[in-house]
Protein backbone atom coordinates (compact mmCIF):
# COMPACT_ATOMS: atom_id res chain seq x y z
CA UNK A 1 0.00 0.00 0.00
CA UNK A 2 1.37 3.40 0.98
CA UNK A 3 5.07 3.75 1.59
CA UNK A 4 4.90 6.68 3.95
CA UNK A 5 8.64 7.09 4.71
CA UNK A 6 9.50 7.24 1.01
CA UNK A 7 6.55 9.59 0.45
CA UNK A 8 7.90 11.87 3.15
CA UNK A 9 11.32 11.89 1.51
CA UNK A 10 9.80 12.72 -1.86
CA UNK A 11 7.71 15.43 -0.23
CA UNK A 12 10.80 17.02 1.30
CA UNK A 13 12.55 16.93 -2.06
CA UNK A 14 9.51 18.52 -3.66
CA UNK A 15 9.34 21.26 -1.04
CA UNK A 16 13.01 22.11 -1.39
CA UNK A 17 12.64 22.22 -5.18
CA UNK A 18 9.48 24.25 -4.87
CA UNK A 19 10.84 26.86 -2.50
CA UNK A 20 14.35 27.12 -3.91
CA UNK A 21 13.47 29.91 -6.38
CA UNK A 22 11.63 31.83 -3.68
CA UNK A 23 14.48 31.44 -1.22
CA UNK A 24 16.91 32.59 -3.88
CA UNK A 25 14.70 35.55 -4.68
CA UNK A 26 14.35 36.53 -1.03
CA UNK A 27 18.09 36.23 -0.50
CA UNK A 28 18.69 38.45 -3.53
CA UNK A 29 16.10 40.94 -2.38
CA UNK A 30 17.65 41.03 1.07
CA UNK A 31 21.14 41.37 -0.32
CA UNK A 32 20.31 44.28 -2.60
CA UNK A 33 19.46 46.75 0.19
CA UNK A 34 22.41 45.53 2.24
CA UNK A 35 24.77 46.11 -0.65
CA UNK A 36 23.13 49.42 -1.40
CA UNK A 37 23.45 50.51 2.21
CA UNK A 38 27.08 49.49 2.42
CA UNK A 39 27.87 51.22 -0.86
CA UNK A 40 25.95 54.28 0.20
CA UNK A 41 27.66 54.46 3.57
CA UNK A 42 31.06 54.07 1.91
CA UNK A 43 30.31 56.93 -0.44
CA UNK A 44 29.14 59.03 2.41
CA UNK A 45 32.03 58.24 4.69
CA UNK A 46 33.30 61.80 4.25
CA UNK A 47 29.89 63.40 4.36
CA UNK A 48 29.37 63.52 8.12
CA UNK A 49 32.74 65.25 8.43
CA UNK A 50 31.63 67.96 6.07
CA UNK A 51 28.53 68.40 8.11
CA UNK A 52 30.52 68.69 11.28
CA UNK A 53 32.65 71.34 9.71
CA UNK A 54 29.62 73.15 8.50
CA UNK A 55 27.85 73.35 11.79
CA UNK A 56 30.24 75.67 13.62
CA UNK A 57 30.32 77.89 10.56
CA UNK A 58 26.60 78.14 10.65
CA UNK A 59 26.67 79.12 14.28
CA UNK A 60 29.31 81.69 13.59
CA UNK A 61 27.24 83.16 10.86
CA UNK A 62 23.96 83.19 12.63
CA UNK A 63 25.05 85.01 15.74
CA UNK A 64 26.82 87.98 14.22
CA UNK A 65 24.29 88.31 11.45
CA UNK A 66 21.76 89.52 13.95
CA UNK A 67 23.77 92.66 14.15
CA UNK A 68 25.76 93.30 11.02
CA UNK A 69 25.30 90.55 8.53
CA UNK A 70 26.91 92.34 5.58
CA UNK A 71 30.07 93.35 7.39
CA UNK A 72 30.54 90.06 9.11
CA UNK A 73 30.63 87.85 6.10
CA UNK A 74 34.22 88.51 4.99
CA UNK A 75 35.35 88.01 8.55
CA UNK A 76 35.27 84.27 7.98
CA UNK A 77 38.63 84.48 6.27
CA UNK A 78 40.08 86.35 9.20
CA UNK A 79 39.00 83.69 11.59
CA UNK A 80 40.65 80.99 9.59
CA UNK A 81 43.89 82.91 9.27
CA UNK A 82 44.05 83.75 12.94
CA UNK A 83 45.79 81.49 15.46
CA UNK A 84 43.51 79.19 17.39
CA UNK A 85 41.76 81.32 19.92
CA UNK A 86 41.56 80.65 23.60
CA UNK A 87 39.32 82.69 25.74
CA UNK A 88 38.03 83.65 29.04
CA UNK A 89 34.59 82.44 28.36
CA UNK A 90 32.63 83.93 31.21
CA UNK A 91 33.51 87.40 30.20
CA UNK A 92 32.01 87.08 26.76
CA UNK A 93 28.37 87.86 26.42
CA UNK A 94 26.18 89.13 23.62
CA UNK A 95 25.67 92.39 25.47
CA UNK A 96 29.37 93.18 25.57
CA UNK A 97 29.56 92.23 21.96
CA UNK A 98 27.04 94.81 21.02
CA UNK A 99 28.84 97.52 22.88
CA UNK A 100 32.29 96.72 21.60
CA UNK A 101 31.99 97.73 17.97
CA UNK A 102 30.26 100.98 18.93
CA UNK A 103 32.97 101.81 21.46
CA UNK A 104 35.65 101.13 18.92
CA UNK A 105 33.96 103.33 16.36
CA UNK A 106 33.46 106.15 18.81
CA UNK A 107 37.15 106.28 19.54
CA UNK A 108 38.01 106.38 15.92
CA UNK A 109 39.42 109.37 14.25
CA UNK A 110 40.70 107.47 11.26
CA UNK A 111 38.92 107.12 7.90
CA UNK A 112 35.69 105.08 8.10
CA UNK A 113 36.63 102.64 5.34
CA UNK A 114 39.65 101.40 7.22
CA UNK A 115 37.85 101.03 10.46
CA UNK A 116 34.95 99.17 8.94
CA UNK A 117 37.39 96.72 7.45
CA UNK A 118 39.01 96.04 10.76
CA UNK A 119 35.89 96.17 12.84
CA UNK A 120 34.65 92.73 11.88
CA UNK A 121 37.66 91.19 13.53
CA UNK A 122 36.74 92.61 16.85
CA UNK A 123 33.10 91.80 16.42
CA UNK A 124 33.37 88.31 15.05
CA UNK A 125 36.28 86.84 16.83
CA UNK A 126 34.64 86.83 20.24
CA UNK A 127 31.61 85.10 18.84
CA UNK A 128 33.51 82.29 17.27
CA UNK A 129 35.74 81.76 20.20
CA UNK A 130 32.90 81.88 22.64
CA UNK A 131 30.88 79.40 20.65
CA UNK A 132 33.72 76.99 20.44
CA UNK A 133 35.33 77.51 23.78
CA UNK A 134 32.36 77.66 26.11
CA UNK A 135 31.57 74.14 25.14
CA UNK A 136 35.05 72.95 25.90
CA UNK A 137 35.98 74.62 29.16
CA UNK A 138 34.69 76.94 31.82
CA UNK A 139 38.14 77.68 33.18
CA UNK A 140 39.35 81.16 32.31
CA UNK A 141 42.55 80.68 30.40
CA UNK A 142 45.49 83.07 30.52
CA UNK A 143 44.97 86.19 28.51
CA UNK A 144 46.84 86.66 25.31
CA UNK A 145 46.66 89.14 22.51
CA UNK A 146 43.97 87.25 20.60
CA UNK A 147 41.44 87.31 23.35
CA UNK A 148 42.22 90.90 24.17
CA UNK A 149 41.79 91.95 20.60
CA UNK A 150 38.08 91.48 20.53
CA UNK A 151 37.27 93.48 23.62
CA UNK A 152 39.90 96.10 24.14
CA UNK A 153 37.89 97.77 26.87
CA UNK A 154 37.91 94.66 28.90
CA UNK A 155 41.65 94.31 28.54
CA UNK A 156 42.18 97.93 29.38
CA UNK A 157 40.19 97.23 32.52
CA UNK A 158 42.44 94.33 33.30
CA UNK A 159 45.56 96.32 32.64
CA UNK A 160 44.34 98.95 35.05
CA UNK A 161 44.03 96.29 37.71
CA UNK A 162 47.17 94.26 37.28
CA UNK A 163 49.53 96.60 35.39
CA UNK A 164 50.94 93.77 33.36
CA UNK A 165 53.37 95.40 30.87
CA UNK A 166 52.57 92.75 28.25
CA UNK A 167 48.94 93.70 28.50
CA UNK A 168 49.86 97.32 28.16
CA UNK A 169 52.02 96.61 25.13
CA UNK A 170 49.21 94.65 23.61
CA UNK A 171 46.74 97.52 24.07
CA UNK A 172 49.22 100.00 22.69
CA UNK A 173 49.83 97.80 19.66
CA UNK A 174 46.11 97.37 19.20
CA UNK A 175 45.43 101.10 19.22
CA UNK A 176 48.34 101.80 16.94
CA UNK A 177 47.03 99.21 14.46
CA UNK A 178 43.65 100.85 14.75
CA UNK A 179 45.17 104.25 14.05
CA UNK A 180 44.21 105.46 17.53
CA UNK A 181 47.63 106.98 17.95
CA UNK A 182 46.89 108.98 21.06
CA UNK A 183 45.65 105.85 22.80
CA UNK A 184 48.63 103.93 21.49
CA UNK A 185 50.89 106.70 22.86
CA UNK A 186 49.19 106.56 26.26
CA UNK A 187 49.44 102.82 26.67
CA UNK A 188 52.98 102.63 25.37
CA UNK A 189 53.92 105.33 27.87
CA UNK A 190 52.22 103.43 30.70
CA UNK A 191 53.91 100.20 29.63
CA UNK A 192 57.32 101.87 29.50
CA UNK A 193 56.71 103.21 32.97
CA UNK A 194 56.14 99.73 34.25
CA UNK A 195 58.89 98.12 32.24
CA UNK A 196 61.26 100.33 30.29
CA UNK A 197 63.11 97.50 28.59
CA UNK A 198 60.40 96.53 26.09
CA UNK A 199 61.67 97.63 22.72
CA UNK A 200 58.37 97.30 20.93
CA UNK A 201 56.61 99.46 23.46
CA UNK A 202 59.17 102.21 22.95
CA UNK A 203 58.87 101.99 19.20
CA UNK A 204 55.07 102.19 19.35
CA UNK A 205 55.43 105.19 21.66
CA UNK A 206 57.78 106.94 19.21
CA UNK A 207 55.82 106.01 16.09
CA UNK A 208 52.62 107.25 17.73
CA UNK A 209 54.35 110.54 18.40
CA UNK A 210 55.36 110.75 14.75
CA UNK A 211 51.81 109.97 13.66
CA UNK A 212 50.49 112.60 16.00
CA UNK A 213 52.83 115.05 14.32
CA UNK A 214 55.18 115.38 17.26
CA UNK A 215 58.26 114.51 15.27
CA UNK A 216 60.64 116.49 17.42
CA UNK A 217 59.55 114.80 20.61
CA UNK A 218 59.76 111.49 18.76
CA UNK A 219 63.32 112.15 17.67
CA UNK A 220 64.37 113.12 21.18
CA UNK A 221 62.81 110.07 22.66
CA UNK A 222 64.40 107.90 19.98
CA UNK A 223 67.86 109.26 20.65
CA UNK A 224 67.36 108.76 24.36
CA UNK A 225 66.19 105.24 23.86
CA UNK A 226 69.03 104.39 21.47
CA UNK A 227 71.55 105.66 23.96
CA UNK A 228 70.11 103.41 26.63
CA UNK A 229 69.25 100.29 24.64
CA UNK A 230 71.40 100.43 21.52
CA UNK A 231 68.40 99.11 19.64
CA UNK A 232 68.92 98.53 15.92
CA UNK A 233 65.25 98.96 15.12
CA UNK A 234 65.30 102.28 16.91
CA UNK A 235 68.37 103.34 14.92
CA UNK A 236 66.70 102.39 11.63
CA UNK A 237 63.61 104.31 12.66
CA UNK A 238 65.68 107.36 13.50
CA UNK A 239 67.51 107.14 10.17
CA UNK A 240 64.32 107.02 8.18
CA UNK A 241 62.91 109.86 10.27
CA UNK A 242 65.93 112.06 9.54
CA UNK A 243 65.86 111.18 5.86
CA UNK A 244 62.19 112.12 5.78
CA UNK A 245 62.99 115.45 7.35
CA UNK A 246 65.89 116.24 5.04
CA UNK A 247 63.63 115.83 1.99
CA UNK B 1 -7.97 -4.54 12.12
CA UNK B 2 -9.21 -2.12 14.73
CA UNK B 3 -11.86 0.43 14.04
CA UNK B 4 -10.50 3.18 11.87
CA UNK B 5 -11.95 6.63 11.48
CA UNK B 6 -10.50 7.00 8.01
CA UNK B 7 -11.41 3.77 6.25
CA UNK B 8 -14.96 4.83 5.48
CA UNK B 9 -14.10 8.25 4.08
CA UNK B 10 -11.38 6.64 2.05
CA UNK B 11 -13.83 4.28 0.41
CA UNK B 12 -16.19 7.16 -0.33
CA UNK B 13 -13.69 8.50 -2.81
CA UNK B 14 -13.10 5.35 -4.82
CA UNK B 15 -13.44 6.43 -8.41
CA UNK B 16 -16.61 4.70 -9.45
CA UNK B 17 -19.76 6.12 -10.98
CA UNK B 18 -22.81 5.24 -9.02
CA UNK B 19 -25.93 7.40 -9.37
CA UNK B 20 -26.66 6.84 -5.68
CA UNK B 21 -23.48 8.72 -4.88
CA UNK B 22 -24.57 11.68 -6.95
CA UNK B 23 -23.94 14.92 -5.11
CA UNK B 24 -25.99 18.00 -5.82
CA UNK B 25 -23.70 20.80 -6.86
CA UNK B 26 -25.45 23.96 -8.04
CA UNK B 27 -23.88 24.24 -11.46
CA UNK B 28 -24.11 20.52 -12.09
CA UNK B 29 -27.71 20.40 -10.94
CA UNK B 30 -28.44 23.23 -13.33
CA UNK B 31 -26.91 21.26 -16.18
CA UNK B 32 -28.78 18.20 -15.10
CA UNK B 33 -32.08 20.07 -15.19
CA UNK B 34 -31.43 21.41 -18.66
CA UNK B 35 -30.42 17.93 -19.75
CA UNK B 36 -33.69 16.56 -18.43
CA UNK B 37 -35.76 19.17 -20.25
CA UNK B 38 -33.79 18.66 -23.42
CA UNK B 39 -34.56 14.98 -23.25
CA UNK B 40 -38.27 15.79 -23.20
CA UNK B 41 -37.98 17.94 -26.30
CA UNK B 42 -38.26 16.34 -29.72
CA UNK B 43 -34.50 16.52 -30.19
CA UNK B 44 -32.64 13.80 -31.96
CA UNK B 45 -29.31 13.97 -30.27
CA UNK B 46 -27.99 15.60 -27.15
CA UNK B 47 -24.32 16.01 -26.50
CA UNK B 48 -22.71 16.09 -23.10
CA UNK B 49 -19.08 17.04 -23.30
CA UNK B 50 -16.21 18.14 -21.16
CA UNK B 51 -12.75 17.21 -19.98
CA UNK B 52 -12.12 13.80 -18.42
CA UNK B 53 -13.35 13.58 -14.86
CA UNK B 54 -15.83 16.44 -15.01
CA UNK B 55 -18.79 14.19 -14.24
CA UNK B 56 -20.24 13.32 -17.65
CA UNK B 57 -20.61 9.65 -16.85
CA UNK B 58 -22.04 10.53 -13.49
CA UNK B 59 -24.65 12.77 -15.04
CA UNK B 60 -25.51 10.16 -17.61
CA UNK B 61 -25.90 7.52 -14.93
CA UNK B 62 -28.01 9.86 -12.89
CA UNK B 63 -30.23 10.56 -15.86
CA UNK B 64 -30.55 6.86 -16.53
CA UNK B 65 -31.42 6.20 -12.94
CA UNK B 66 -34.00 8.96 -12.74
CA UNK B 67 -35.70 8.40 -16.09
CA UNK B 68 -35.86 4.62 -16.07
CA UNK B 69 -38.78 4.80 -13.64
CA UNK B 70 -40.91 6.66 -16.17
CA UNK B 71 -39.76 5.73 -19.65
CA UNK B 72 -37.84 3.28 -21.73
CA UNK B 73 -34.17 4.25 -21.34
CA UNK B 74 -31.15 2.19 -22.09
CA UNK B 75 -27.58 3.05 -21.31
CA UNK B 76 -24.46 1.76 -22.96
CA UNK B 77 -21.72 2.82 -20.57
CA UNK B 78 -19.08 0.63 -22.11
CA UNK B 79 -19.06 1.35 -25.83
CA UNK B 80 -20.02 -1.44 -28.16
CA UNK B 81 -17.61 -0.88 -30.96
CA UNK B 82 -18.86 -3.54 -33.32
CA UNK B 83 -21.74 -2.25 -35.48
CA UNK B 84 -23.61 -5.55 -35.60
CA UNK B 85 -23.30 -6.08 -31.89
CA UNK B 86 -24.46 -2.55 -31.29
CA UNK B 87 -27.75 -2.99 -33.22
CA UNK B 88 -28.35 -6.45 -31.82
CA UNK B 89 -27.92 -5.30 -28.23
CA UNK B 90 -30.26 -2.36 -28.81
CA UNK B 91 -32.89 -4.59 -30.46
CA UNK B 92 -32.75 -6.94 -27.55
CA UNK B 93 -32.68 -4.35 -24.75
CA UNK B 94 -35.30 -1.98 -26.17
CA UNK B 95 -37.57 -4.17 -28.21
CA UNK B 96 -36.95 -7.50 -26.56
CA UNK B 97 -35.92 -8.94 -29.88
CA UNK B 98 -33.40 -11.73 -29.45
CA UNK B 99 -31.62 -12.82 -32.58
CA UNK B 100 -28.15 -14.21 -33.07
CA UNK B 101 -28.08 -13.13 -36.66
CA UNK B 102 -26.90 -9.84 -38.02
CA UNK B 103 -29.49 -7.08 -37.82
CA UNK B 104 -29.35 -4.59 -40.65
CA UNK B 105 -30.24 -0.99 -40.15
CA UNK B 106 -33.33 -1.42 -42.24
CA UNK B 107 -34.58 -4.37 -40.19
CA UNK B 108 -33.74 -2.44 -37.02
CA UNK B 109 -35.88 0.51 -38.14
CA UNK B 110 -38.69 -1.88 -39.06
CA UNK B 111 -38.49 -3.37 -35.60
CA UNK B 112 -38.61 0.07 -34.07
CA UNK B 113 -41.72 1.08 -35.95
CA UNK B 114 -43.42 -2.20 -35.01
CA UNK B 115 -43.00 -1.59 -31.27
CA UNK B 116 -44.94 1.38 -30.01
CA UNK B 117 -43.73 3.26 -26.97
CA UNK B 118 -45.62 6.23 -25.58
CA UNK B 119 -42.34 8.13 -25.61
CA UNK B 120 -39.41 7.70 -27.92
CA UNK B 121 -37.03 5.32 -26.12
CA UNK B 122 -33.87 7.00 -24.89
CA UNK B 123 -30.39 5.60 -25.47
CA UNK B 124 -27.50 6.93 -23.45
CA UNK B 125 -24.07 6.44 -24.93
CA UNK B 126 -21.10 7.09 -22.71
CA UNK B 127 -17.64 7.60 -24.16
CA UNK B 128 -18.97 8.22 -27.65
CA UNK B 129 -15.56 9.30 -28.94
CA UNK B 130 -14.78 5.59 -29.14
CA UNK B 131 -17.46 4.92 -31.76
CA UNK B 132 -16.46 4.69 -35.38
CA UNK B 133 -17.64 7.22 -37.91
CA UNK B 134 -19.65 4.51 -39.66
CA UNK B 135 -21.44 3.56 -36.49
CA UNK B 136 -22.07 7.18 -35.64
CA UNK B 137 -23.66 7.56 -39.05
CA UNK B 138 -26.01 4.68 -38.28
CA UNK B 139 -26.84 6.24 -34.91
CA UNK B 140 -27.70 9.47 -36.72
CA UNK B 141 -29.97 7.64 -39.16
CA UNK B 142 -31.76 5.92 -36.29
CA UNK B 143 -32.29 9.22 -34.48
CA UNK B 144 -33.34 10.95 -37.73
CA UNK B 145 -35.97 8.28 -38.18
CA UNK B 146 -37.07 9.15 -34.65
CA UNK B 147 -36.83 5.52 -33.72
CA UNK B 148 -34.60 6.35 -30.78
CA UNK B 149 -33.33 9.45 -28.99
CA UNK B 150 -29.66 9.60 -28.08
CA UNK B 151 -27.73 11.30 -25.36
CA UNK B 152 -24.04 10.91 -25.94
CA UNK B 153 -21.03 11.97 -23.90
CA UNK B 154 -17.75 13.01 -25.37
CA UNK B 155 -14.27 13.51 -24.02
CA UNK B 156 -12.97 16.92 -24.73
CA UNK B 157 -9.22 16.71 -24.95
CA UNK B 158 -6.67 19.36 -25.62
CA UNK B 159 -5.21 17.87 -28.78
CA UNK B 160 -8.38 16.58 -30.30
CA UNK B 161 -11.62 18.50 -30.31
CA UNK B 162 -14.04 15.83 -31.38
CA UNK B 163 -17.03 18.10 -31.20
CA UNK B 164 -15.49 20.13 -33.97
CA UNK B 165 -15.38 17.00 -36.10
CA UNK B 166 -17.73 17.22 -38.98
CA UNK B 167 -19.83 14.11 -38.31
CA UNK B 168 -20.77 15.40 -34.88
CA UNK B 169 -21.20 18.97 -35.83
CA UNK B 170 -24.11 18.46 -38.21
CA UNK B 171 -25.99 16.14 -35.94
CA UNK B 172 -25.86 17.74 -32.57
CA UNK B 173 -29.01 19.46 -31.60
CA UNK B 174 -28.13 20.41 -28.13
CA UNK B 175 -24.84 20.33 -26.33
CA UNK B 176 -24.00 20.76 -22.66
CA UNK B 177 -20.47 21.35 -21.47
CA UNK B 178 -19.33 20.21 -18.06
CA UNK B 179 -16.44 21.99 -16.38
CA UNK B 180 -14.06 21.52 -13.50
CA UNK B 181 -15.27 22.56 -10.07
CA UNK B 182 -14.54 25.88 -8.46
CA UNK B 183 -13.13 25.79 -4.91
CA UNK B 184 -16.63 26.33 -3.53
CA UNK B 185 -18.03 23.53 -5.65
CA UNK B 186 -15.23 21.20 -4.70
CA UNK B 187 -15.80 22.01 -1.05
CA UNK B 188 -19.49 21.19 -1.40
CA UNK B 189 -18.62 18.03 -3.28
CA UNK B 190 -16.21 16.73 -0.66
CA UNK B 191 -18.25 17.85 2.33
CA UNK B 192 -21.54 16.50 1.01
CA UNK B 193 -19.97 13.20 0.14
CA UNK B 194 -18.65 12.86 3.70
CA UNK B 195 -21.82 14.07 5.37
CA UNK B 196 -24.00 11.75 3.33
CA UNK B 197 -22.09 8.89 4.90
CA UNK B 198 -22.14 10.43 8.38
CA UNK B 199 -18.43 11.16 8.46
CA UNK B 200 -19.02 14.34 10.43
CA UNK B 201 -15.68 14.37 12.25
CA UNK B 202 -13.78 14.08 9.01
CA UNK B 203 -15.94 16.71 7.30
CA UNK B 204 -15.11 19.07 10.15
CA UNK B 205 -11.41 18.55 9.63
CA UNK B 206 -11.52 20.06 6.17
CA UNK B 207 -11.16 23.82 6.28
CA UNK B 208 -11.11 26.40 3.51
CA UNK B 209 -7.34 26.43 3.39
CA UNK B 210 -7.33 22.68 2.81
CA UNK B 211 -9.89 23.13 0.06
CA UNK B 212 -7.72 25.75 -1.56
CA UNK B 213 -4.78 23.38 -1.64
CA UNK B 214 -6.92 20.52 -2.91
CA UNK B 215 -8.43 22.70 -5.63
CA UNK B 216 -5.02 23.91 -6.65
CA UNK B 217 -3.66 20.39 -6.88
CA UNK B 218 -6.63 18.91 -8.70
CA UNK B 219 -7.60 22.00 -10.71
CA UNK B 220 -11.15 21.26 -9.58
CA UNK B 221 -11.31 17.95 -11.38
CA UNK B 222 -13.68 15.55 -9.64
CA UNK B 223 -11.78 12.45 -10.58
CA UNK B 224 -8.45 13.89 -9.44
CA UNK B 225 -10.12 15.07 -6.25
CA UNK B 226 -11.40 11.55 -5.67
CA UNK B 227 -7.96 10.06 -6.17
CA UNK B 228 -6.36 12.64 -3.92
CA UNK B 229 -8.87 12.21 -1.12
CA UNK B 230 -8.61 8.45 -1.39
CA UNK B 231 -4.87 8.41 -0.95
CA UNK B 232 -5.05 11.15 1.69
CA UNK B 233 -7.38 9.09 3.84
CA UNK B 234 -5.25 6.01 3.22
CA UNK B 235 -2.36 8.05 4.56
CA UNK B 236 -4.39 9.15 7.56
CA UNK B 237 -5.37 5.55 8.19
CA UNK B 238 -1.70 4.61 8.14
CA UNK B 239 -0.79 7.31 10.64
CA UNK B 240 -3.78 6.37 12.74
CA UNK B 241 -2.33 2.91 12.99
CA UNK B 242 1.34 3.81 13.46
CA UNK B 243 1.59 7.34 14.89
CA UNK B 244 -1.90 8.31 16.06
CA UNK B 245 -0.63 11.31 18.02
CA UNK B 246 0.67 12.86 14.83
CA UNK B 247 -2.89 13.35 13.64
CA UNK B 248 -4.44 16.76 14.15
CA UNK B 249 -8.19 16.33 14.20
CA UNK B 250 -8.87 20.03 13.74
CA UNK B 251 -7.69 20.31 10.17
CA UNK B 252 -6.03 18.39 7.39
CA UNK B 253 -2.27 18.64 7.30
CA UNK B 254 -1.18 20.50 4.14
CA UNK B 255 1.96 18.41 4.14
CA UNK B 256 -0.05 15.21 4.06
CA UNK B 257 -2.28 16.57 1.32
CA UNK B 258 0.84 17.19 -0.71
CA UNK B 259 2.21 13.76 0.12
CA UNK B 260 -1.05 12.25 -1.11
CA UNK B 261 -0.75 14.37 -4.24
CA UNK B 262 2.75 12.99 -4.80
CA UNK B 263 1.40 9.49 -4.37
CA UNK B 264 -1.40 10.02 -6.89
CA UNK B 265 0.91 11.74 -9.34
CA UNK B 266 -0.69 15.17 -9.09
CA UNK B 267 2.68 16.40 -7.90
CA UNK B 268 5.71 15.16 -9.74
CA UNK B 269 8.43 14.61 -7.20
N1 LIG C 1 -22.13 15.38 -9.11
C1 LIG C 1 -21.35 14.39 -8.69
N2 LIG C 1 -21.66 13.70 -7.59
C2 LIG C 1 -20.89 12.73 -7.14
N3 LIG C 1 -19.77 12.34 -7.74
C3 LIG C 1 -19.42 12.96 -8.85
C4 LIG C 1 -20.17 14.03 -9.38
N4 LIG C 1 -19.54 14.47 -10.48
C5 LIG C 1 -18.48 13.70 -10.63
N5 LIG C 1 -18.40 12.78 -9.67
C6 LIG C 1 -17.34 11.80 -9.47
O1 LIG C 1 -16.22 12.20 -10.15
C7 LIG C 1 -15.56 11.15 -10.80
C8 LIG C 1 -15.38 11.48 -12.25
O2 LIG C 1 -16.62 11.72 -12.85
P1 LIG C 1 -17.00 11.01 -14.23
O3 LIG C 1 -16.48 9.64 -14.29
O4 LIG C 1 -18.46 11.19 -14.40
O5 LIG C 1 -16.22 11.91 -15.21
P2 LIG C 1 -16.28 11.88 -16.81
O6 LIG C 1 -16.56 13.26 -17.21
O7 LIG C 1 -17.20 10.85 -17.25
O8 LIG C 1 -14.81 11.50 -17.18
P3 LIG C 1 -14.34 10.76 -18.50
O9 LIG C 1 -14.41 11.80 -19.58
O10 LIG C 1 -12.95 10.35 -18.20
O11 LIG C 1 -15.30 9.65 -18.71
C9 LIG C 1 -16.44 9.97 -10.61
O12 LIG C 1 -15.88 9.12 -9.64
C10 LIG C 1 -17.75 10.50 -10.09
O13 LIG C 1 -18.28 9.63 -9.12
MG1 LIG D 1 -16.91 9.05 -18.18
Amino acid sequence: MLDIPSLERRWLKYKIKHFLPYVALIVILLLIPIIMISLYSNNNASLPDIKKENNPKKIQLIVPMNEEPMVLEPSMQFIQSLPAPTSETNAISPSTLKITPKAVISQKSAPPIQSSEIKPITAVLPVTSSVIQTKQTNKPSSINRDTAAFDIHEIEERFKNNSNPHLGLYIARYHYDHTNYSEAYNYALKTNAINNTIEESWLIFIKSLIKLGKTDQAKKTLQLYISQSNSDSAKILLDSLEKEESK
Amino acid sequence: MEYSLFIKPKELFIDIVNPHDYVQIDSVSHMYQSLKTSVQKPLKMILLYGRPGTGKSMLLHKLHHDLSKHQKVFMIDIPIIDENDFLRVLAQKIYGYVNREVITLTSFLELASAVNYPQTPLVLLDEAQLYSAALMEKIRLISDARALKFVITLHKTDDEDIIAKEHFQTRIWESIELRNATPDELKIYIQKKLLKSNCFDIANMINDKNIKIITKLTKGNYRDANKLMFSLFSLYAWFEEHYPNKINYNSLKPKWIEMAAIHTGLIHA
